[in-house]
């Protein structure tokens, strides 16, 4: 099976090496890695990370808005490698994550999959 | 007389006239906070003539992290009160994120709660596809939470029926009918009547509050009403933009009463029901609380009552502005024409009441429990991980606060009582948000009599 290496860039470069068929926490956390989590089916955001490098399969998430996705966010209980990835993890990298709503409005292509408008119509 | 009966009291008036409550017990979280601990159940010394008054007495971890425990239930109370068999020894702690149950024995050592059973959320998700727990009421012997999805986190989910020993009933419902979105419930057995009310589904208000989602009806506005012993939806009240978001509902405690109140969170407003000579059911909104203007934000500042609840004497009924900062207490001996009697502010955005009793406040009035006799109102400061997280970032490193408001029952009026402040910013693993509060003896939130 193919493996992939994770690098976390916030736990000193720490590695650890994936499979691409199973979510990243549940490989991680099996690793040893102290991660956060929550609903462990990619509908809240308690596990989000934030992916630097690399690309992952994280189709099964439906609690990220396009605005968190195009920040670099990744939900680890439903996310797959399918890249070597280097990944920003706990609440130290969810500055982006949060947002007062009365302050920074989401435009209509910002908004959640299912009811996002493209940018450019 | 106390002998021959079961858990709670005849009548609401010998609620009132118990006992002092001494212990009080709030949940309170990690979840969300970036501290890998367990959420947890704390004991509150609510004493005065104790050496711990004020303080955290116990507290009692979760198996795991990531829960999420949010509101709470008994599993009896005084619909149980004419059967000695039963008694009011357990609190169910359901995990919003995790959709398991934590069943607390609070009646062998009350100071010390201890974890009698889990029910695990996966267990419900195989046996009743249903997620994200809520409300829980016992009914007679048995017990029903809400739950506002199925095992994927889509609305409305259901109702779950549990027995008195904790198994898995299936769902209690025959038919959600055409409810879009669960949430709160309370039932008026006398009038065969249950109300129901819409937050969200869980995938959509467990990532925080995308406020451009309410536009596209992915939030609740409607209200449910139910033929309780049919266990079917009968009528709905949509409240447009009166009603965005209504939570809490609340009856009388009087069983013969047909009135009752929603707090709709966004709108900020209050909704009144009742039946009328001809016995249909009637809705009005009877307080309206004005959004503010923040000077520095671009759109008005709604207060967000996230909470409501009713004194036992039926008199009062108390909400929060939990971004505004305030608490109010209002009349409501003419359930249709509500008079404001106390308003206390503790933290919020407006800047008013940054600090109470010496304590930095992130956050704002959120969940609330009244004594029995109506006098000490218990206000927490957190209302779920992620919406703390967008609107009061500062809790993660201050915690949440629970504080006490001294009411007067007979002329009206709040004030903060200067002697109790818990502090959850201090606590030993670090800052954590404390949410619902109850009494051993039951309270104002979780009793109905049939």
């Amino acid at each position: 099976m193919t493996e992939y290496r994770v690098t976390l860039s916030n736990r000193g470069g720490a590695a650890y090496m994936v499979n691409g068929r199973r979510p990243l926490l549940e490989q991680l956390r099996d690793q040893g890695v102290d991660l956060p989590y929550g609903c462990e089916y990619g509908g809240c955001i308690t596990c989000a990370a934030k992916l630097v490098e690399g690309h992952v399969d994280q189709r099964r998430q439906v609690a990220l808005n396009n605005r968190q996705i195009e920040n670099g966010y990744v939900i680890l209980c439903v996310a797959r490698a399918v890249t070597d990835i280097t990944l920003e993890i706990g609440v130290e990298s969810h500055d982006k994550l949060y947002r007062n709503p009365f302050l920074d409005p989401l435009k209509p292509h910002e908004l959640k999959a299912d009811i996002a408008t493209p940018e450019d119509v | 007389m106390k002998d021959c009966c079961g858990p709670g009291y005849s009548s609401p008036q010998e609620a009132i006239e118990a006992p002092r409550e001494k212990l009080l017990y709030t949940i309170a979280i990690y979840t969300g906070t970036g501290i890998q601990k367990p959420d947890y159940l704390a004991t509150v010394d609510v004493d005065p003539d104790s050496p711990t008054y004020s303080q955290v007495i116990h507290r009692l971890e979760m198996p795991g992290i990531g829960d999420e425990l949010h509101h709470m239930g008994w599993n009896a109370c005084s619909s149980c009160h004419d059967d000695s068999s039963m008694s009011r020894k357990y609190l169910i702690l359901p995990g919003v994120r995790s959709n398991n149950l934590h069943i607390v024995d609070t009646a062998t050592d009350p100071r010390a709660p201890r974890l009698h059973k889990v029910i695990e959320g996966a267990e419900i998700k195989a046996k009743a596809d249903l997620s994200g727990p809520h409300t829980v009421h016992c009914l007679g012997s048995e017990i029903i939470i809400s739950f506002l999805g199925n095992a994927k986190g889509e609305a409305p989910g259901g109702y779950l029926q549990l027995d008195k020993d904790f198994n898995i009933i299936g769902r209690w419902e025959n038919s959600m009918g055409d409810i879009k979105f669960g949430y709160d419930f309370w039932y008026q057995p006398r009038h065969n009547i249950m109300v129901s009310s819409e937050w969200a589904a869980p995938n959509t208000f467990m990532p925080g509050f995308d406020l451009e989602e309410v536009g596209y009806l992915k939030y609740g506005r409607e209200l449910h009403f139910w033929d309780f012993e049919k266990k079917v939806p009968v009528e709905s009240f949509y409240l447009g933009e009166d009603g965005l978001l209504p939570l809490e509902v609340k009856f009388h405690h009087n069983p013969d009463s047909t009135h009752g109140f929603c707090g709709a969170a966004l709108s900020t407003n209050v909704i009144h029901w009742w039946k009328n000579e001809e016995g249909k059911w009637q809705w009005e909104k009877i307080i309206d609380v004005e959004n503010e203007i923040h000077p520095e934000w671009p759109i008005p500042l709604p207060g967000v009552m996230s909470a409501i609840l009713i004194s036992m004497d039926d008199k009062y009924l108390y909400l929060n502005n939990w971004l505004h900062g305030d608490m109010r207490q209002y009349d409501i001996s003419d359930p249709h024409n509500p008079k404001l009697t106390g308003q206390v502010f503790m933290g919020g955005l407006l800047g008013k009441a940054p600090q109470v009793n010496g304590v930095d406040v992130a956050g704002g009035p959120q969940m609330f429990q009244l004594s029995l006799d109506g006098k000490r109102l218990y206000v927490t400061t957190s209302l779920f991980s992620t919406w703390d997280n967008q609107f009061y970032p500062d809790i993660r490193t201050k915690g949440g606060v629970m504080v006490q408001i001294d009411c007067d029952p007979v002329n009206g009026g709040m004030k903060i009582n200067p002697d109790f402040i818990v502090d959850f910013g201090q606590e030993p693993n670090g800052p954590s948000r404390c949410h619902e509060a109850r009494y051993p003896g039951g309270d104002c939130t979780s009793d109905i009599w049939l």
